[in-house]
């Protein structure tokens, strides 16, 4: 049943999180209110990297894995509306190795995904565009793009 | 032949020394064999199923004993003797052979089984001398308060501590700003993207070992 398999994998995948990971990165399985656990939903939080105008923000993400999971890669996304040249209106990240199609491969780890999304952020992909704000303002308006940047990271404060 | 472990035994019982009987059975292939198979029929037959659970109870439970019984008990080869009265004689070879081996195979096995036993036993009265109630068969003797290794990860380095499940994080907490040389009131504290309260403990938050605690400066 390939049910077990995605939940064994994200089992493990959650035991070599909680034993290592990226400082200032956050993945964890939702939990409901009457504390059970969703191993098929994760409430993850990538930090902006330093030197960056996105440092100082802490973006929320979510990952829907399917019962296909890990042939198919999870859904990835940010919050609705969030700017940046490769994240869809509906905040749904556009990036390769999420791509089943494209770089997708079963043996990428959950720290690999939010690494690669927090690389994306400061390296959009202008051959790949999802949201026309973003994408235009990046090719446009590289000011106004920073600025607003900046903006949405002050948005995104750390939760501690 | 017969008569000669008719005399013997009762002084002596070979079949102890030398569980395999291999010689006597290649003997017993030529001419003997009913006679033998039947007179160990009618002694051992009864006794069969109950010397082997028997044995088996007396092995695991009853260290002491084992010393006297690590060879596999006789009626078992003679059984099988039962069996195979009658049959071709080349089938009958083999079989033998088979029993032969697996006699072995258990004797060795029973042997091992009996000094680890032994050994155990040796080691846990030594150990537990002083707590005579507690039994050695309870798989590990608990200590009383479990330790964990825990990970401290700031920005550059992961550092890691042994505290114990029940202790409350403030300690732990305490020696690390003392380690690093920095005002805990400075320092926030984070398993799991929340916050973790001084007076919580590692038990109070299911942690396992080398699970990871971040530790963020605050910039204030």
């Amino acid at each position: 049943m390939s049910g077990g398999i995605a939940r064994g994998r994200l089992t493990e995948e959650r035991k070599a999180w909680r034993k290592n990971h990226p400082h200032g990165f956050v993945a964890k399985p939702e939990s409901g209110p009457d504390g059970s656990v969703n191993l098929m939903v994760w409430q993850c939080i990538i930090p902006g990297k330093a030197a960056t105008d996105w440092e100082g923000g802490y973006y929320p993400l979510t990952l829907h894995f399917s019962e296909d999971y890990p042939s198919k890669p999870p859904k990835c996304k940010f919050p609705q509306g969030f700017f940046h040249p490769n994240v869809y209106p509906s905040g749904t990240v556009c990036l390769s190795i999420l791509n089943e199609d494209s770089g997708w491969r079963p043996a990428i780890t959950v720290k690999q995904i939010l690494v690669g999304i927090q690389d994306l952020l400061d390296q959009p992909n202008p051959a790949d565009p999802a949201q026309t704000e973003g994408y235009q303002l990046f090719i446009q308006d590289p000011t106004e793009y920073r600025r607003r940047v900046r903006l949405q990271a002050k948005q995104y404060p750390p939760v501690l | 032949m017969a008569d000669f472990t008719d005399e013997f035994e009762p002084l002596f019982d070979y079949t102890r020394v030398q569980p395999l009987n291999n010689i006597v059975y290649l003997d017993d292939d030529d001419d003997v064999d009913e006679d033998c198979a039947k007179k160990r029929r009618k002694v051992s037959v009864p006794v069969v199923e109950k010397e082997k659970t028997d044995t088996k109870v007396v092995q695991v439970v009853d260290g002491e004993e084992t010393e006297e019984d690590w060879l596999p008990p006789p009626p078992k080869v003679s059984n099988n003797v039962q069996i195979v009265v009658g049959e071709d004689s080349t089938l009958r070879e083999l079989r033998l052979k088979k029993q032969e081996l697996v006699s072995f195979a258990q004797s060795a096995k029973d042997m091992l089984q009996t000094v680890e036993e032994s050994a155990k036993r040796e080691f846990g009265n030594s150990l537990q001398s002083s707590f005579e109630a507690v039994s050695e068969k309870t798989p590990k003797p608990q200590p009383e308060r479990v330790k964990i290794v825990i990970c401290i990860q700031n920005k550059d380095e992961q550092k890691q501590f042994r505290i114990y499940m029940d202790d409350k994080f403030e300690r732990l907490f305490k020696m690390y700003a003392e380690k690093q040389k920095l005002d805990p009131k400075h320092l926030v504290f984070s398993f799991d993207g929340d916050k973790i309260n001084p007076s919580q403990t590692p038990a109070g938050l299911e942690m396992e070992d080398d699970d990871i605690i971040e530790v963020h400066v605050k910039s204030s």
